[in-house]
C-alpha cells in the first residue's frame, strides 16, 4: 500500500494531495501540465522533499516531515519510468536493466536483466545502445529497468506520451497488461484522461495543485463534479442560466440562445455537460419524434472519421459535437455547411457548477 | 561590383605587405632621425636604456637577450643595426663569419659573486657547504662562460664542490638575478653592473684578482644593416659619448687601453 | 554576365585565404623536421641532455595532468552543478590563469609561493621546497594548465542531461556512485578533450617554468626549456627535441579525436 500526503508550494502552485493506492493496482494521476502531477511522483521517489508530507510504502515510512525522517532516493525502493526514459546512452539495453542490481555478480546480474529483457520481448536488442532503440523499445527497457529489483512502488511519467500515435496503442496496452500483474501499488501520471481511464484502476483528476475528484473511470466520466471534470474527461460543456421547468424538470437557458432540459436540480449560472456519443443529429425541419426532449438548431462545420465511428463538429448557439456511425453519416449526406438538428436526452444531460 | 571591388582591395593589400621588404627597419621616422635597432647583451638593459631616451642622433630601438642568443639570430639572418655583446668572441667569430664590421672593444666589467644583502655567505669557500643553492649563467651565454672559466682557476676539488652546489643554468644574467632577489637561490655569479642595478637587494662579493676572467665588451655594426653610418656612430658611442657615460655610471669600467 | 563575376570573386578570395593560412600553419611545422637530415635529428635525440629533458617533461606533465585530474574533475563537478552565492565569481577565479600571459604566471606563482612570496614562509617551514625543484616544475604546469580543463569538463558535465542522475538515484545508486557511472562515462567526450587541451599546455610551458623553477639539466630543464638552451649553439638538437614534442602533440590531438569518434559511433571500439 502506498500513501502519499504531501503541501507545499512549487513555484506559483500549491500542491496540496493526500493519495493512498492499495497493492496490486494502479491509480492514475490526470490533469494538464502544471497541474503538479510530476511533483507528486519526485516527491513519493524523494528527488523532492514537500514543505509538509508523509510518504508511506509497504510499511515504511520515506518520508514524514514532522517526525524528521527523510530517505535518500537510492534507500527507496521506487522504480521510477520518466517521461523520456532516462536511459544511460553509454549503457546496452541489458546493462541498463542491470544498472540497480547490487551484490551479485556479473555473470548473474547479466541472466536477470536478459530474464527480464524475454518477458518484454526484447532480450534480440539486450547489446542494443539506446540510440538505435525505437522509442517503443525504449520504453520497454525503461520499464524493465524500474523493475529489475523489485520495487516497493512502480512510478510512472506519462509513459506513453513520447509515442507516436501509432506505437502508442499496441503499448498501452502491453503496458496495462504489466501494470494488472505487478503485484505492489502503482502510480502514473498523465494529461490524457483517456490513457488515465485505460491503464488506471482509479483514478484521480488534479489541477493546480489539488485532487478535485478521484473514482473509478466511468464513475468520472458519468459523474463529474465540476466543469473542469467533464471538460476533462471528454464531455461538451456549455453554458447557461438554470431554473424550475415544467414536470419537474430543470430548464437552462443557454448563453447565445436556445435551451436544454435536465433531470439534475440546479440554479442561477450553471454548466451543461453531455458526451458527444450520447447526441443525435437529425435533419432539419423534421418534426420531434423519440424522448429525447433536447433539441438544438445547428450548423454542421466538419466530419471527421474516427474508424468506424464519425466525430461531427456543429455549431448551434455554443460549439457541440456528436459522435455517430459512419453508416449513419452517410445515409443523412452529412456535409459543412448543411443545417441539422442535435437532440439529446434529459437524462443523459448533467448540470454542473460553473 | 562593390563585393569585386573589395576583394580586389584586400588582394592587393596583401601582395602589397608582402612585396619588397625595403621600407621596415631602420627607415627614416616621421622626425627625420634615423631608426637604430641594437641587439645588445642583457647586462647592459639598464644603462642602454638611460641613454636611449636622450640618444641625440637617432631614435634607438634596443633588445636584450643573452649574447649567445642575440648571436645566433645574426647568423640565422636577423639583420639589427648594431651587436653589442658580452664578450669579444661572438662578435670577433660574426666578424670572420662576414656577418659583423670590425668589432671595437668598447668596455669591461667585472665579474663578480652575488649574494642577496642579509646573506651570511661572505667568499667562495662558503659556496662549497651543502645545501647551498647556486644559480649561474648556461654553457652558451658569456657569463656562462666567464664562470665556468673562473671556476676552472680553482683547485679541482673546489670547482667541483661549487659547480654539484649549481641548481640552474639561466639563460641570461636577468635570470640569475631574478633567482636571487627572489630568494630561490643563495648565490650567483653575475656583472657588478646587475648587482648596482638591484638598488641594494644585492651585495656584490669582490673575488680574488687571479680568479677575474676579464669580461670585455665588443659590438660592431651588422653587414646589411639599413643605416651603417649612424650604425657606426653609435658603437662609437659607445667608447666615448653619451651611452658610454652611462656605462660608466651604470658600473662598467673603461676599455682597455 | 555580372552574376558570373560574383561567383567567381568570392570563392577565390576564401580559397586564397585557406592556401595562405594553411601555409603560414604549416611550413614553419614541417621545416622543424625538414631544416636537417634525418639522422643528425636521431643523434642529437640520444645525447643525455636531450634525453634527461624529455624524461623531464614525460614524469612533470604526468603528475600534473594526475593533479588536475584528480582535483579539477569533482570541482568541475561542483560549479556545473550546483549554483550558490558568488558562483559566477569563482568560476572566473578558476578561469583566470588561461587568460594570463605565462609570463605573468610566472611572477604570480613566484609572488604566491615563492621563497619570498607570502606563502614562501609557511612553504619553508612545512619542509616544502619549490623553487629550482622538480615539484617546482610540476606547481607552475598545474597552474598554467589546470583552467583548459576545468572549463572543458564543466561544459561537458552541464550538458549532461540531469534526469540521468535522478534515473541513477532511483535506482539505487547513491550520488557519488552516479557521478561515476553516469556523469563521467557521459561527459567522456568533453573530459578527454580538455585532458588534451591541458596536456599540449603543459608540455609547451616555458616561462613560468623557467622564472619559478629555473633551468637545470634533468632537475628543471623540461624539453621547451632545453630547446631554448640549445637554440643558439646547438641548433640540431633544438629542431630534434622541437621534433618530438610536434610529434607527441598531434598523437594527442589526434588519440582525442579518436575517443570523441568511438563515443559517436556507439563505442563500437570500446
Amino acid at each position: 500500500m502506498l500513501r502519499v500526503e504531501a503541501q507545499t508550494r512549487l513555484g506559483a502552485l500549491e500542491l496540496e494531495v493526500a493519495l493512498e493506492v492499495a497493492a496490486g493496482t494502479c491509480l492514475a494521476l490526470a490533469g494538464p501540465s502544471g497541474a503538479g502531477k510530476t511533483s507528486v511522483l519526485r516527491i513519493v521517489a524523494g528527488l523532492v522533499r514537500p514543505e509538509r508530507g508523509r510518504v508511506l510504502a509497504g510499511g515504511e515510512t520515506w518520508l514524514d516531515t514532522e517526525r524528521g525522517i527523510d530517505v535518500a532516493p537510492e534507500a527507496r525502493r521506487c522504480g521510477y519510468v520518466f517521461q523520456e526514459y532516462a536511459l544511460f546512452p553509454h549503457l546496452s539495453a541489458w546493462q541498463n536493466v542491470a544498472y540497480p542490481l547490487h551484490g551479485m555478480r556479473r555473470a548473474e546480474k547479466r541472466e536477470r536483466a536478459l530474464a527480464l529483457l524475454r518477458r518484454f520481448g526484447l532480450d534480440a536488442l539486450a547489446e542494443a545502445r539506446p540510440r538505435t532503440l525505437s522509442g517503443g523499445e525504449r520504453q520497454r527497457v525503461a520499464v524493465a529497468r524500474a523493475l529489475a529489483r523489485s520495487p516497493g512502488v512502480l512510478l510512472l511519467d506519462e509513459p506513453l506520451s513520447a509515442l507516436d500515435a501509432r506505437t502508442r496503442a499496441g503499448a498501452a496496452r502491453e503496458l496495462g497488461a504489466v501494470l494488472e500483474e505487478v503485484e505492489v501499488p502503482s502510480l502514473l501520471v498523465t494529461h490524457d484522461f483517456s490513457e488515465a481511464a485505460q491503464l488506471g484502476d482509479r483514478v484521480g483528476v488534479i489541477d493546480a495543485g489539488r485532487v478535485v475528484q478521484e473514482g473509478s473511470p466511468s464513475e468520472l466520466a458519468a459523474e463529474p463534479r465540476s466543469a473542469f471534470v467533464a471538460d476533462f474527461t471528454g464531455a461538451i460543456v456549455l453554458t447557461g442560466v438554470a431554473g424550475a421547468g415544467p414536470d419537474g424538470l430543470t430548464r437552462v437557458a443557454l448563453d447565445g440562445g436556445g435551451e436544454a432540459t435536465s433531470t439534475d436540480s440546479a440554479e442561477g449560472p450553471v454548466a451543461v455537460s453531455v458526451y458527444p456519443w450520447e447526441i443525435t443529429i437529425e435533419p432539419h425541419q423534421e418534426a420531434a419524434h423519440g424522448s429525447a426532449r433536447n433539441r438544438l438548431a445547428a450548423e454542421v462545420i466538419s466530419v471527421t472519421t474516427v474508424g468506424n465511428r464519425v466525430r461531427v463538429g456543429l455549431a448551434a448557439s455554443q460549439p457541440l459535437s456528436a459522435e455517430i456511425t459512419d453508416a449513419s453519416a452517410r445515409a443523412l449526406e452529412l456535409r459543412a455547411g448543411l443545417r441539422v438538428t442535435a437532440t439529446w436526452k434529459a437524462t443523459a444531460t448533467r448540470l454542473l457548477d460553473l | 561590383m562593390r563585393r569585386a571591388l573589395l576583394a580586389l582591395g584586400l588582394v592587393a593589400a596583401l601582395a602589397g605587405g608582402c612585396g619588397g621588404d625595403d621600407d621596415d627597419t631602420g627607415g627614416a621616422s616621421a622626425g627625420g632621425k634615423p631608426q637604430l635597432v641594437v641587439s645588445a647583451a642583457s647586462s647592459m638593459t639598464e644603462a642602454l636604456t638611460a641613454c636611449s631616451k636622450s640618444y641625440p642622433d637617432a631614435e634607438l630601438k634596443l633588445q636584450f637577450a643573452g649574447s649567445d642568443e642575440l648571436a645566433a639570430q645574426i647568423r640565422q639572418g636577423v639583420k639589427p643595426d648594431v651587436f653589442a655583446a658580452a664578450n669579444t668572441r661572438l662578435p670577433d667569430e660574426l666578424h670572420s663569419e662576414g656577418l659583423l664590421s670590425k668589432p671595437v672593444v668598447f668596455a669591461t666589467n667585472e665579474f663578480v659573486l652575488a649574494v642577496p644583502d642579509d646573506s651570511d655567505i661572505t667568499g667562495l669557500d662558503d659556496l662549497e657547504a651543502t645545501g647551498v643553492k647556486i644559480a649561474i649563467g648556461s654553457e652558451s651565454v658569456p657569463i656562462g662562460e666567464y664562470t665556468r672559466e673562473s671556476l676552472a682557476r680553482l683547485s679541482p676539488a673546489q670547482e667541483k664542490a661549487i659547480l654539484a652546489n649549481v641548481r640552474s643554468n639561466e639563460p641570461d644574467v636577468k635570470g640569475i638575478v631574478g633567482k636571487l632577489t627572489q630568494g630561490a637561490a643563495d648565490a650567483g655569479f653575475v656583472y657588478v653592473t646587475d648587482v648596482n642595478a638591484t638598488d641594494g637587494a644585492l651585495k656584490a662579493i669582490e673575488l680574488p684578482a687571479e680568479l677575474e676572467p676579464n669580461a670585455t665588451y665588443g659590438a660592431g655594426v651588422v653587414e646589411g644593416a639599413k643605416e651603417p653610418k649612424p650604425a657606426q656612430a653609435f658603437v662609437d658611442g659607445l667608447v666615448d659619448g653619451e651611452c658610454a657615460d652611462a656605462l660608466k655610471a651604470a658600473g662598467f669600467g673603461a676599455p682597455p687601453g | 554576365m555580372t552574376s558570373q563575376r560574383h561567383t567567381f570573386w568570392f570563392p577565390a578570395l576564401l580559397a586564397l585565404s585557406l592556401a595562405a593560412a594553411l601555409t603560414f600553419l604549416t611550413v614553419p611545422v614541417a621545416a622543424i623536421f625538414l631544416d636537417s637530415s634525418p639522422s643528425a635529428l636521431i643523434d642529437s635525440l640520444g645525447e643525455p641532455g636531450a634525453l634527461d629533458a624529455l624524461w623531464l617533461s614525460l614524469r612533470t606533465t604526468a603528475i600534473s595532468i594526475a593533479i588536475i585530474l584528480c582535483v579539477g574533475t569533482p570541482a568541475a563537478y561542483l560549479l556545473a552543478t550546483r549554483s550558490f552565492p558568488g558562483k559566477a565569481l569563482v568560476v572566473t577565479l578558476v578561469e583566470l590563469p588561461l587568460v594570463l600571459p605565462p609570463a605573468v604566471a610566472g611572477i604570480a606563482l613566484l609572488a604566491a609561493v615563492g621563497p619570498a612570496g607570502i606563502l614562501g614562509g609557511a612553504i619553508e617551514g612545512a619542509g616544502i621546497e619549490l623553487a629550482l625543484t622538480t615539484a617546482g616544475v610540476v606547481v607552475a604546469l598545474t597552474f598554467v594548465a589546470s583552467p583548459f580543463y576545468v572549463r572543458q569538463a564543466m561544459a561537458a558535465f552541464a550538458a549532461v542531461d540531469r534526469t540521468l542522475l535522478d534515473a541513477s538515484r532511483t535506482l539505487g545508486a547513491s550520488e557519488a556512485r552516479g557521478f561515476v557511472r553516469v556523469m563521467i562515462p557521459s561527459a567522456l567526450p568533453g573530459l578527454a578533450a580538455g585532458t588534451a587541451l591541458a596536456l599540449v599546455r603543459a608540455l609547451g610551458e616555458f616561462g613560468a617554468t623557467l622564472m619559478f623553477a629555473g633551468s637545470f639539466q634533468g632537475i628543471t630543464q623540461t624539453v621547451p626549456l632545453a630547446i631554448y638552451d640549445r637554440f643558439s649553439t646547438q641548433f640540431d638538437s633544438a629542431l630534434a627535441l622541437s621534433a618530438v614534442l610536434v610529434a607527441v602533440s598531434a598523437a594527442i590531438l589526434l588519440s582525442v579525436k579518436l575517443v570523441v569518434g568511438s563515443e559517436a559511433l556507439g563505442g563500437a571500439a570500446r
